[in-house]
């Protein structure tokens, strides 16, 4: 292997990259291209109850509007659940300000955005739910009919009341994290074109699930997934943002609406609002450790905002939760996760995938511990990590390639770390 | 309305609306697509274009602000055959991941080495500082910068320093 491994190589779209010449979504253009913009929820919860789009159709250059009321069949779509409608339609909810209400299909950026503007929405306010301990409670209305509870995930290794009863001292601390953009700094974009006499459906849009997405764009419009055809360009970052569909079923809709080239390139507002985000994350964490600084048990809750939609979250959350103990040795762990829907943006895929907010959990339970017990904490993190053998809390036996230590000890090197003194 | 714009030295009359950003004038009607959007509010950088020897956010500039103005895109570096030092630079030292903050990289980094054939790394990271990528690839785009100082001054090919420079529209 060797010229493999540890060989550096030139990137091999580099050279069309530095030059500009490779081509994003937005870089593609058709002679008779249409422009998509999307009509979006005024409310995070409301039900809507009129929808008017005869002003935005009377403007010159507008070529369509598209409504639910035009495509009643389509089906719900979705990662794991397919929970999130295509478009809202009349008595039915929007659940966040990215729910799509309509399609605008015009001549061009300028005319469909001011198409937008001229829709009217006449909805049912309802209670916005924006924390998920409210929609957790008995009288939170459910934003979704099975209730607000998306899914609950257990963890159970050892014993942690005979851990706790074990430790000579027990932190107990509830941390919280906040919605973050993965933020790929390509706005989500796609151009559709529809073959009439094949009926395909060409999307040259980005995803990081090329087939994941093509079959359930096809699920969503009831065509078989041949039907359906993706073609992925360069992709200006991704980072979990792109695992969700965002322009993909809009794209097919006005592509077949129209039978022109489409494109839809969201402004950058569009894609705050409308795609995923890293879970903010409610984390309880109970921990005891003996005098001399070994832990005996760890305990932890996780409550993880789901926001409007399922997307990643029956994964994210109680991944999060396995994570529970980062890389220490606990022989007694208990945990329960719930995902929970809210109103707000929905949380799906992010770098670390739920355990990046578990990190400033258990790095802070291990300071707290280290100073409560007069303990260096990088001793003290040694003293606890994995090494070959170790079991994780839920049950992996960790065989190989352990190198939590050496990186602690690289890290106190490295910092030139001193220790704390202890008086 | 119609404007005469200079862009990579060719001369030529676009038809254009007061209220077309030079962003969009270059992609949608000139199709140089190399010039990027990701924000639209002049805070990424990747819409950079060097306008009258300054560096513009291009989405900031109307097309009627451009009128008779000297435009140098992605697309102006460089040759087919050939490219440009820092493109090279980019390339070798791995600085180049989803690519779509790049194109205004290499022109922020093309105006700073004019100005500055040898920064040091402070003065890198200030004259980058108008770029955000976000793999978070700015230790090796720091590197090519130093790579592409190494590679002008071996080839003397420290081009544009002392060019005049227009006002306005400037980061």
């Amino acid at each position: 292997m060797t010229g493999i491994v540890g060989s550096n190589f030139l990137k091999v779209d580099a050279r069309d990259k530095v030059t500009g010449r490779a081509i994003y979504p937005d870089d593609i253009y058709f002679d008779d291209l249409l422009y998509v913009k999307v009509k979006r929820a005024p409310h995070p919860h409301a039900y809507l109850r009129k929808l008017d789009v005869s002003k935005a159709e009377e403007l010159p250059g507008v070529v369509k509007v598209i409504t639910a009321t035009d495509y009643p069949d389509l089906n719900k779509f979705g990662l794991i659940i397919k929970d999130q409608p295509v478009l809202v339609g009349i008595g039915e909810k929007m659940r966040y300000l990215g729910d799509a209400l309509a399609i605008v299909v015009a001549e061009s950026r300028e005319i469909a955005t001011r198409a937008l503007d001229l829709i009217r929405v006449e909805v049912e306010e309802l209670e916005v739910i924006s924390d998920p301990l409210r929609a957790m409670d008995d009288d939170a209305p459910a934003i979704h009919e099975d209730g607000n509870i998306l899914i609950t995930h257990y963890l159970d290794k050892g014993d942690v009341e005979k851990g706790f009863a074990g430790a000579d001292i027990i932190v107990e601390r509830e941390y919280r994290t906040q919605h973050i953009d993965q933020l790929p700094l390509q706005p989500e974009a796609g151009v559709g074109l529809y073959d009439e006499e094949s009926g395909v459906i060409k999307l040259w849009v980005a995803t990081q699930w090329l087939h994941d997405t093509q079959a359930d764009i096809a699920q969503s419009l009831g065509l078989p997934r041949e039907k359906v055809r993706i073609i992925q360009p360069a992709i200006g970052g991704a980072f979990g943002k792109r695992e969700d569909i965002s322009v993909h079923i809009h794209l097919a809709l006005a592509a077949m609406a129209t039978g022109r080239p489409v494109k839809l390139t969201y402004t950058r507002e569009e894609s705050m609002i409308t795609q995923s985000k890293r879970h903010p994350m409610i984390i309880r964490a109970k921990t005891g450790a003996t005098k001399d600084g070994y832990l005996t048990a760890w305990q932890v809750e996780v409550i993880g905002d789901a926001g409007a939609y399922a997307s990643s979250s029956p994964a994210v959350v109680h991944k999060g939760m396995y994570h529970c103990t980062g890389p220490y040795n606990v022989e007694n762990v208990r945990g329960v996760s719930h995902a929970v829907y809210t109103n707000n943006t929905y949380s799906g895929a992010m770098r670390g995938f739920g355990t990046t907010q578990m990190a400033f959990a258990y790095e802070s339970q291990m300071d707290i511990l280290a100073h409560e017990l007069g303990l260096d904490p990088a001793q003290f993190r040694l003293q606890n990590a994995y090494q070959v053998g170790s079991l994780t809390p839920n049950g992996q036996v960790l065989s190989r390639s352990v190198n939590v230590r050496e990186t602690i000890k690289k890290a106190i090197e490295m910092s030139d770390w001193k220790g704390v003194r202890v008086e | 309305m119609k404007i005469t714009i200079t862009v990579n030295g060719e001369k030529r009359e676009v038809e254009t609306t007061p209220s077309t950003r030079l962003l969009d004038l270059l992609r949608d009607d000139l199709h140089l697509t190399g010039t990027k959007e990701g924000c639209g509010k002049g805070e990424c950088g990747a819409c950079t274009v060097i306008m009258n020897g300054e560096l513009v956010a291009s989405c900031l500039v109307l097309s009627p602000q451009a009128d008779g103005a000297e435009i140098t895109t992605i697309e102006g570096l460089g040759t087919e055959e050939e490219l440009d030092p820092i493109q090279e630079a980019y390339i070798e030292a791995g600085a180049v991941q989803c690519g779509f903050c790049i194109p205004g990289m290499v022109l922020a980094s093309k105006k700073l080495l004019e100005e500055n054939p040898q920064p040091d790394e402070g003065e890198i990271r200030r004259g980058l500082s108008g770029n955000i990528c976000r793999c978070t690839g700015y230790q090796k785009i720091i590197d090519a910068v130093k790579l592409a100082a190494k590679k002008l001054a071996g080839t003397g090919k420290l081009a544009g320093a002392g060019k005049s420079r227009g006002k306005g529209g400037g980061r």
